[in-house]
Formats: structure tokens, sequence, C-alpha cells
């Protein structure tokens, strides 16, 4: 699933690992989760969303596909 | 979701999904397995001990193999420097475990008296701690090359 974490995160300065920390998962989950590689669980999505300051929409939702 | 299998499991979502995938193809090639046996236990003569010791076999290697090379072990090694130190520590570990091993048996299960014995012994536990230290290795290898690809 394309989402927009990554880029999201890098504006925020924070790393991987921090937000591994904050949100309860390994940096791996999280390198994995920016990649589109695995697909989280909403709870996961929520958890992000709110370390990262965001809404899901602006995470998750792909631009297009309304 | 609420079940008993939950202290087989680790914290991590993904690590915890992948798991169950691992334990439920193992599930199926154990359930294969024994439908085999079943069919071909009416014309050849079966050991059903050793029919059991190789089911959990099937299964156990199975899971060990599929999470080993899944690079998931160790999701924190994304640098040669931390893929060195835990190297250094698998060895550590490994070579601790053969010798202790060693003198736990020598002391209390039996002293080796003749150098047939002794060469049994030491034969079988470095052959297990070869085993222990490549699977080891082979896990640490492919979390390495994952992380490194995940890592910004």
């Amino acid at each position: 699933m394309k989402n927009r974490v990554k880029i999201t995160r890098v504006m925020l300065n924070m790393t991987q690992g921090e937000l591994a920390r904050q949100v309860g998962v390994t940096r791996q989950t999280i390198g994995l989760v920016e990649k589109g590689e695995y697909n989280p669980t909403l709870q996961l999505c929520v958890a992000i969303a709110e370390a990262l300051n965001k809404t899901l929409d602006d995470l998750f939702w792909e631009v297009g596909k309304e | 979701m609420k079940t008993w299998i939950s202290f087989l499991l680790p914290d991590d979502e993904y690590k915890e999904r992948s798991i169950l995938y691992f334990y439920a193809e193992g599930a199926i090639l154990l359930v294969i397995f024994l439908l085999l046996t079943i069919i071909f236990s009416n014309f050849i003569a079966v050991d059903y001990q050793l029919i059991i010791l190789i089911a959990l076999g099937i299964f156990g290697l199975y899971v060990v193999i599929r999470y080993s090379l899944s690079g998931m072990e160790y999701t924190e090694v994304n640098s040669e420097q931390a893929f060195k130190k835990e190297l250094k520590l698998l060895t550590t570990k490994t070579t601790s475990f053969t010798i202790i091993f060693l003198l736990l048996y020598i002391l209390l299960v039996e002293y080796p008296t003749r150098f047939q014995d002794l060469y049994d012994l030491v034969g079988l536990l470095c052959s297990v701690a070869l085993v222990w230290f490549m699977i080891g290795f082979i896990s640490l290898k492919s979390s390495y090359q994952k992380n490194k690809k995940l890592t910004d």
C-alpha cells in the first residue's frame, strides 16, 4: 500500500527508530510500512498518524482513487 | 483477537502476523505428512515412534527455517558495525553453550571413560553447535540485508 509516512516523518526530522519507539513496533516494521511492503492494521495506522500528528487521510489515502 | 497462542507470539504486529503464517504453513505440511503416513501404512510396516519424531521435526524445522530466512529476528541490525557486534555475540553464545553443556554432561550424567565415548560426545556436541551457529548466522545475515534495504 502506497503511503506518505516516510515523507512526513522526514519532514518532522524524525528517524525510523524514534517513530518505531513511539508507536511500539520495530524499526523494521516502520521500514516495511514506508516501502509499502507491509499493510499495517488500522490500530497501527492510527498510532503512526498520531505520532506524526497527521490524519489517516494525510498518510494513507491515495489521491486519484476516490 | 484473544487467543491462547499469544504467549508464543511477539508484540510487534508484523512479526506476529508472519510467525502465525509460519505456524499455519507448518501445520498444513504436518497434516499432509500424517495423511500420507496413514495411506502408506496400509502397504508398509510403520514405526510409529519414528513417524512421530519425523512429524515433530517437519513442523519444528519448517518454522525455524522460515523464521531464519525471513530476516525478522534481528530487527535493529542495519549497519556493518551492528552486524559484527551481533556476530560476535552469536559466536560467544554458541561457544558458551558448547562448553557449559559438555561440563554439565560430564559432571551430572556420565564421565566418558573410553576415548570413543568422549569422541562421540564431543562430535555430537560440535555438530549441534555448528547447526545452531549456522541457523543463527543465516538469520543474522538475512536480517542485515533486509534492514539495509529498509533503512533510509
